[in-house]
């Protein structure tokens, strides 16, 4: 590789950290913000926004390395199984969040209220299906990560079990992304 | 393949690593998963049936921080039972079946088709229109 190859090679990966960096940063806006909104229930909702766009983020992320388990390429499991930890953690975190927001939602005069009385359906049917599933993304990357510590490095042996952990983070992603749009989309209806 | 080409693969720790590895951990942990999804679904159907059903679900989570209350700050009801449940089916089940199967090979690639079929159902069972009419044709059935 050449002098001027090597740099251009340094230059992508700095410029693509840079931008992943600065994209984490602006998203976590959109929830951060929340902290200054004039409402008593500011910080559930900053709180529980940071996490879940984290969560999204980390799980995204670790969509790139589920295709790689599932192709079979050879990657670093112990690398691996400590982001699926990460990415088990802030989706706890956006679970227990999202229960102490979901009192202020029930509350009287709350967004639940509010909806019922105004558009129905997106509490019956959106709100109904997207507290239930927001649930699922964390006991998926829990699961994930316990067959790559359990397992350890004799995984590589075994295909079918890599595909098993890289279709776990998937689902998980899927059902993260369904809980984002869904929340976001009630927040925006009425906040809390 | 010659013989001696067949000895020497098999001799790779490749090989010997696989003998040892057993997926009957792997499933166990995700069978686990789906009965704890399916305890979600299935305790919110029965909260909703009355009342007193409501009630009972409920009381399974009030150890849950903000399960009880009224007024602004709200509470988050029997979904802390829902909860509370789902936490335990999947946690003993994952134990017991890790116990039973954690020596066992199971066929992972059969499985899958039936994970990812159990996971479709049980989304679409938080669906109210989707779920609904069956939930009444059961309610018309057993009464």
């Amino acid at each position: 590789m050449s002098t001027e190859q090597y740099l251009h090679g340094q230059m992508a990966k700095f410029l693509v950290r840079t931008q992943a960096i600065t994209a984490l940063f602006i998203l976590l806006a959109l929830a951060g913000l929340d902290f200054f909104f004039p409402t008593s229930y500011r910080l559930q909702a900053g709180v529980h926004g940071i996490s879940s766009i984290s969560a999204l983020v980390l799980g995204t992320y670790l969509t790139h390395r589920a295709y790689a388990l599932i192709r079979g390429v050879h990657i670093n499991f112990h690398s691996l199984r400590y982001w699926l930890v990460g990415a088990a953690g802030v989706n706890f975190l956006g679970a227990v969040s999202g229960n102490w927001i979901y009192m202020r939602y029930r509350g009287q005069d709350g967004p639940k209220d509010w909806i019922l009385a105004n558009v129905p359906a997106f509490h019956n049917y959106l709100m109904e299906f997207k507290e239930f599933i927001s649930l699922f993304p964390f006991p998926l990357m829990l699961v994930a990560a316990f067959i790559l510590f359990y397992y350890d490095e004799a995984i590589r042996a075994r295909r079918d079990l890599t595909q098993l952990v890289g279709i776990l983070i998937l689902l998980a992603w899927l059902f993260l992304l369904m809980g984002f749009v869904a929340g976001l989309v009630l927040a925006k209806l009425r906040f809390v | 393949m010659t013989e001696k080409q067949s000895t020497e693969d098999l001799s790779k720790p490749e090989y010997t690593e696989q003998a040892k590895v057993f997926s009957g951990p792997a499933i166990a942990a995700t069978v686990s998963l789906l009965l704890g999804f399916y305890t979600l679904m299935i305790t919110h159907h029965i909260s909703r049936l009355s009342k007193e059903m409501d009630k009972f679900i409920h009381s399974y989570g009030y150890w849950i921080p903000g399960s009880s209350g009224v007024g602004p700050d709200g509470s988050i009801g029997s979904y802390s039972g829902k909860e509370t449940l789902a936490l335990l089916v999947w946690g003993l089940s994952w134990a017991i079946f890790h116990l039973l199967w954690r020596k066992q090979d199971l066929p992972i690639r059969g499985w899958l088709p039936i994970f990812l079929g159990g996971l479709l159902v049980v989304s679409l069972g938080f669906i109210h229109p989707v779920v609904d009419p069956i939930i009444l044709l059961l309610i018309d059935i057993f009464g």
